[in-house]
């Protein structure tokens, strides 16, 4: 009962499916029917049909010269079919399949930028969901490929079956008989592979996993370092054996099942049962000739084809790839919570951020990662967060940006709740630099722009101002990353992380948001970061985490959060007075060149 | 199957194809038997007696009008030999199938052997690293399982078609001017396929693009950006471009592939058909040589040949193509490693000397290192320091000899590193890197590095309780047991950036070591746990000889000596006092950190 409740969610989900491919390109999906009766039924015809022609004339013995007409008309079907077809392929479908992948892809793509990022963080989504969707999304396409076979066999199947029908209908029932007894075997078959391919793709998992260790450069150095490869390739191999003994127990039914409907469709249903009965006809009971022998014992084996494609293929199809469908339906039809409202922020100048009784705890934990966070950041200030690992600093500035939605309490920006403009405007009145910035395929410009059509001379500032001093042989139009130009430029660790801050100092808004932009600088570099970055950014309200205490003396106000909370806040001068967290943190870095001060005076 | 990019040389496929077939013998020679007792069945039996013999025999007897019970006879013989041949084809892919495994297990052992063998700096080389990966495509994607395959289908076509051309001469040799030109279809099919592989080839920069466009699209570690910048619109743009030139190259190549296609569709499908129907109506009408036997012969023998023409096609083609992963297969295993061990068992650490040392990476313009000399005594703690890109980890490099250098030498107590066994060598240092790694094993195993008895979990929650990782480690329901990440274990745990490395510092407990090589970790900790580390590290090296390579200076200060690399050369060297008196480099690193510091304690 399930399962045929299954089959029929799967047959919708492929209705669905021609559906939207017919509402991308209509054009394309028609002439690829057309496309598949010119291309194969002709030919099946004529196998079956040619030689019953040519031998009931030769049979009749009269007018032998009829046998020039048929080979005219299978001339004439041959080279139109063919001409036809290809000229369809190459200079059509090609193209057409490009655009309507590329058409799908977008699709798939402007939803994926949509939706929400808690849902990135719940592995279940992101695994079975999002990387599906990522390694499917162009392939889904090649379904046409399927609806168009099914169709040719269908047609074939009727046509077919109907020439045999009128010759003997008892030789259709011959055939179909011994492909309906022998078809289950065919359903046990592609069950056993899947399940085959399900254990092994677990066993496979494992033993991938050892594998890539020895492949990856980032293993190199610890591999040859400690004595642990023994242990390893001893693991890979007691999962090499695990896949082993699944390959052996599935391949024995496998084979055996196989063998078995191929041995009662093809030999005992198609190589004896029925040519014994068409034998029996033929020198018996004398009503069927050799042409009708001979069109029926070619037909049987394109209906058997057929009627095995039309089933148990086509079930085995809708099941697999009914479930693409439907994640991509599903993906399609995800909604984002994080919504924007109706007004346009404003992005002028800075102004007052007014954070009141915050609250925030990622989705399926009990844990609150922000606990009632209240504070004021006046325009041009310069704020910094600090605090230990796991406070709750980056998720704060997460929800300032609307990556996530708060739980409690709200944040208004110049009055406003910032629930109540659009995501766009939003986006735009800030410049965020995260911890684990990326560096992009793509132009330089463009990755400090992080948009189309960088400013070139305002690129070349924001690069001045972060200290990269890179040269580069393109200028702003220098390709980053050797993704897709073998020439393209790299970039070492500490000239990303200037690129990467760059970009706050690029973009034209009145809010910058820079997580750690120190992190992978040295301490030469960083003293000139932290000297430029406040003149750069002058005109704007920063906000900056940081665990170096060093670089935030110079911020017009710190706030030192422990466990979701704001624990102290104030000036330097201030919290060093208070002698509390800060002071403490503060005080356990800068001892040793404190010390060495005092020994120095 | 994927396409690899074009290489300059042709490479040599029959020697390629013989050198993998060995190599695949010496593993499991079950495959390959398998593979030629499956496609000798099967093309026997599909090609030969289902399709020409079988309607050939019965026709002569139906066209005689011939005796019912002989006819039976018939049937059962072939229903015998039938039942023979499939039992045969079941039978090779059962083998086939099983054996597989077992040679793709026996194949991954011997590169994993290989690639342990091979240095570090193999690894850095795009070029090894392209040759590596296609080395595990054969693997990963089970192509030496279709090179088996396609080998054997060869062979087993080529037998069939010998037994259909015969049978096609005993009716009338003239047919096989006809029905032989489909092989010749060949030539013209790999020449399309030639230029299908030219035309993928133009756009495998484009479908790069789309790929790694789909990536910054689906991935997490993009998904911020995409959300708060316009970056998704200059991918975009680039996706729009890439499907255009795509299409341009489409363009481009339809009218050649239309002719090709439309060639070999002539000489495969138009000529045989209508020419062997036109040869056959003929002889029926002016000649009486012609029987309905001997017509359902030619008939069938279109697509035998066929048939076989296109499983050749195939093959050579899967062939081609394959050669070229082997070939890199083969270079793979013909590396040999630069870094060659000695015999020597190192002694007791006394004294490790840099002498005139210069390095310099493959490919690379300058020396990375120049120049280097220096001594680490037994017990001395010495400081790496420098700016990014000065040489500090090359040096470490080549102190664990994971390079040798291009000039000079490494002593180790008076002799040349060279001369000591490599893995005792390298098992005198107690290593942390920056980028440490831990496996996804057993929290005791990566400890250990072995496969744990008693003692050994002993050993190692005693190393956990030294290196700070015992307090988090105690707190899992399966402690020391339980397994690292939840790549496959459901109950597996993820660690914090924090517990790895001191998980990595538990490592350095556990073993006796000589010198302790620690490469700090940057600044992704808090300053308390930053703090909590160093002195972890402190204590786990008590005692022991140590090379510090420094980020920050705070571990500078403690140590008995420090080098300052600038540009690959040692800029100045001394303790702590004497460099900051010296006023150069180091000076002006302290002081800048030490500046914002300072001014606190004036305020």
């Amino acid at each position: 009962m399930n399962k045929i409740k299954n089959t029929t969610s799967m047959i919708g989900h492929m209705i669905y499916f021609v559906r939207l491919m017919f509402s991308i390109s209509p054009v394309f999906v028609i002439l690829e029917l057309i496309y598949g009766l010119l291309l194969r039924v002709p030919g099946r015809l004529i196998s079956v049909l040619g030689m019953k022609y040519i031998i009931d004339v030769v049979e009749s013995g009269e007018n032998l010269e009829r046998i020039w007409i048929g080979v005219g008309v299978i001339a004439a079907i041959l080279v139109i079919s063919h001409l036809l077809s290809w000229l369809y392929m190459e200079f059509y479908w090609n193209i057409a399949k490009e655009k309507l992948s590329a058409g799908l892809c977008k699709k798939l793509y402007e939803k994926a930028r949509e939706i929400d990022l808690e849902e990135y963080d719940n592995p279940d989504f992101y695994n079975n969901f999002i990387l599906t969707i990522e390694t499917s999304a162009d392939n889904i396409q090649n379904l046409l490929g399927f609806v168009r076979n099914y169709f040719t066999e269908f047609v074939t199947f009727f046509t077919i079956g109907a020439v045999i029908f009128t010759i003997d209908p008892i030789c259709l029932l011959i055939i179909v008989v011994t492909v309906i007894v022998f078809l289950p075997f065919s359903g046990i078959v592609g069950n056993l592979h899947m399940g085959r391919r399900k254990d092994n793709a677990e066993l496979h998992h494992r033993s991938d996993y050892f594998q890539r260790i020895f492949y990856l450069q980032d293993y190199a150095k610890e591999v040859r370092m400690n004595n642990i490869s023994p242990l390893l390739i001893n693991r890979y191999n007691e999962a090499a054996d695990a896949v082993i003994e699944n390959q052996n127990k599935y391949w024995k039914k496998i084979s055996f099942f196989s063998g078995l409907q191929e041995t009662g469709i093809d030999v005992l249903g198609l190589m004896f049962v029925l040519p014994a009965y068409l034998g029996y006809c033929v020198l018996l009971k004398h009503n069927i000739g050799a042409g009708d022998f001979v069109a029926s014992f070619n037909g049987a084996y394109q209906i058997a084809i057929s009627i095995e494609f039309l089933t148990v293929t086509a079930l085995m199809v809708f099941s697999e790839r009914g479930k693409m469908i439907e994640k991509y339906r599903e993906f399609l039809a995800c909604t984002p919570k994080i919504k924007g409202g109706e007004e346009t922020a404003s992005c002028e100048k800075p102004e007052t951020i007014e954070i009141r009784n915050l609250s925030f705890t990622y989705p399926g934990s009990d844990h609150p990662v922000l606990k009632n966070i209240n504070l004021t950041i006046k325009p041009y200030e310069k704020i910094a967060l600090v605090g230990y690992n796991g406070a709750g600093k980056t998720t704060l500035t997460n929800l300032l940006l609307r990556l996530y939605e708060a739980s409690d309490g709200e944040i208004l920006i110049g009055g406003k709740n910032i629930k109540d403009v659009t995501l766009e405007s939003h986006k735009n009145r800030f410049a965020a630099v995260f911890q684990d910035f990326q560096t992009y395929a793509c132009t330089i410009g463009e990755n400090v722009a992080l948009d189309v059509n960088p400013d070139k001379d305002r690129v070349t500032q924001a690069l001045k101002h972060s200290g990269f001093s890179k040269s580069l042989k393109n200028g702003v139009d220098t390709e980053i990353l050797r993704e897709f130009d073998e020439s393209g430029t790299m970039l070492s660790g500490g000239e990303s992380q200037k690129m990467a801050v760059s970009r706050a100092f690029y973009k034209d808004c009145p809010y910058a948001i820079l997580d750690e932009p120190s992190a992978n600088l040295d301490p030469i570099a960083e003293y000139e970061l932290n000297k430029t970055m406040l003149e750069a950014a002058e005109h704007k309200t920063v906000i900056f985490i940081s665990h170096r205490l060093s670089t935030t003396v110079g911020a017009d106000k710190i706030y030192v959060m422990a466990d979701g909370e704001i624990i102290e806040s104030g000036s330097h001068a201030e919290l060093m007075e208070k002698n509390g967290t800060y002071a403490y943190m503060f005080n356990l870095q800068a001892e040793k060149y404190r010390q060495d001060n005092k020994q120095n005076s | 199957m994927r396409y690899i990019k074009l290489q300059k040389e042709k490479a040599p496929v029959v020697k390629n194809v013989v050198w993998a077939l060995k190599l695949i013998l010496k593993t499991d020679k079950r495959l390959p038997m398998s593979a030629l007792l499956m496609q000798f069945s099967s093309s026997f039996f599909h090609v030969y007696v289902k399709n020409i013999l079988f309607l050939k025999t019965l026709l002569t007897v139906i066209d005689s009008r011939g005796d019912f019970s002989q006819y039976i006879k018939y049937l059962l013989m072939f229903l015998a030999v039938s039942v023979l041949c499939e039992a045969l084809s079941w039978y090779g892919s059962y083998v086939n199938y099983s054996s597989v495994k077992v040679v793709l297990k026996k194949l991954n052992n011997l590169i994993f052997r290989k690639a342990l063998s091979l240095d570090v700096a193999n690894y850095e080389d795009p070029q090894f690293y392209d040759k590596y990966q296609r080395a595990t495509d054969i693997t990963d994607r089970g192509y030496f399982h279709i090179l088996c395959n396609s080998v054997a289908s060869i062979f087993g076509t080529v037998f069939s078609l010998i037994l259909v051309i015969i049978t096609v001469i005993q009716v009338n040799p003239l047919y096989l001017l006809f029905t032989l030109p489909s092989t010749a279809v060949f030539a013209v099919e790999l020449a399309k396929s030639r230029k299908l592989y030219k035309r993928d080839l133009a756009m495998t920069g484009n479908e790069r693009v789309k790929a790694y466009i789909k990536r910054t699209v689906f991935l997490r570690e993009y998904s911020k950006d995409m959300r708060t910048s316009n970056i998704f619109l200059v991918m975009m743009k680039r996706f729009e471009a890439a499907v255009k030139t795509n299409i341009m190259i489409y363009k481009e190549y339809g009218f050649p592939l239309f002719i090709y296609s439309t060639v070999s569709s002539f000489f495969s499908e138009f000529l045989p058909t209508v020419g062997t129907y036109a040869l056959a109506g003929g002889q029926f009408i002016y000649t009486d040589t012609m029987t309905i036997s001997a017509f359902s012969v030619v008939i069938s023998s279109i697509n035998s040949v066929n048939r076989a023409a296109n499983s050749l096609v195939s093959a050579f083609n899967n062939i081609s193509q394959l050669a070229l992963y082997f070939s890199n297969l083969r270079e793979f295993f013909d590396y040999e490693p630069g870094v060659n061990s000695g015999e020597e068992i190192p002694g007791e650490f006394e004294s490790l000397e840099f002498r005139n040392v210069s390095f310099r990476y493959l490919g690379a313009e300058t020396d990375s290192l120049k120049n280097v000399s220096f001594t680490l005594n037994k017990g001395e703690k010495l400081a790496v320091v420098g700016l990014n890109g000065a040489g500090k980890t090359t040096l470490v490099k080549l102190m664990m000899r994971f390079y040798d250098p291009t000039e000079g030498e490494i002593l180790y107590n008076g002799r040349n590193i060279k001369e000591f066994d490599i893995e005792k060598y390298r098992l005198l240092f107690g290593a942390v890197f920056q980028d440490y790694k831990n496996f996804a094993l057993s929290v005791n195993e990566n400890v250990i590095c072995r496969v744990c008895d008693d003692s050994d979990r002993a050993f190692a929650e005693e190393a956990m309780k030294n290196s700070g990782a015992w307090d988090k480690i105690s707190t899992l329901p399966d402690k020391g047991e339980t397994v690292l990440t939840k790549e496959f274990d459901k109950n597996g745990v993820g660690l914090s950036g924090g517990e790895n490395q001191k998980l990595s510092t538990a490592r350095l407990f556990a073993h006796d070591f000589e010198i302790a090589v620690l490469d700090e970790p940057s600044s992704a900790l808090d300053p308390v746990a930053e703090y909590k580390m160093y002195d972890n590290l402190v204590r786990a090296t008590e005692g022991k000889s140590v090379v510090y390579i420094s980020h920050r200076l705070s571990s500078a200060v403690l140590s008995d000596r420090i080098i300052v690399l600038d540009g690959g050369s040692i800029a100045e060297r001394g303790n702590h006092t004497e460099l900051l008196a010296l006023g150069g480099i180091y000076a002006e690193m302290f002081n800048h950190q030490a500046e914002a510091y300072g001014k606190a304690e004036v305020g």
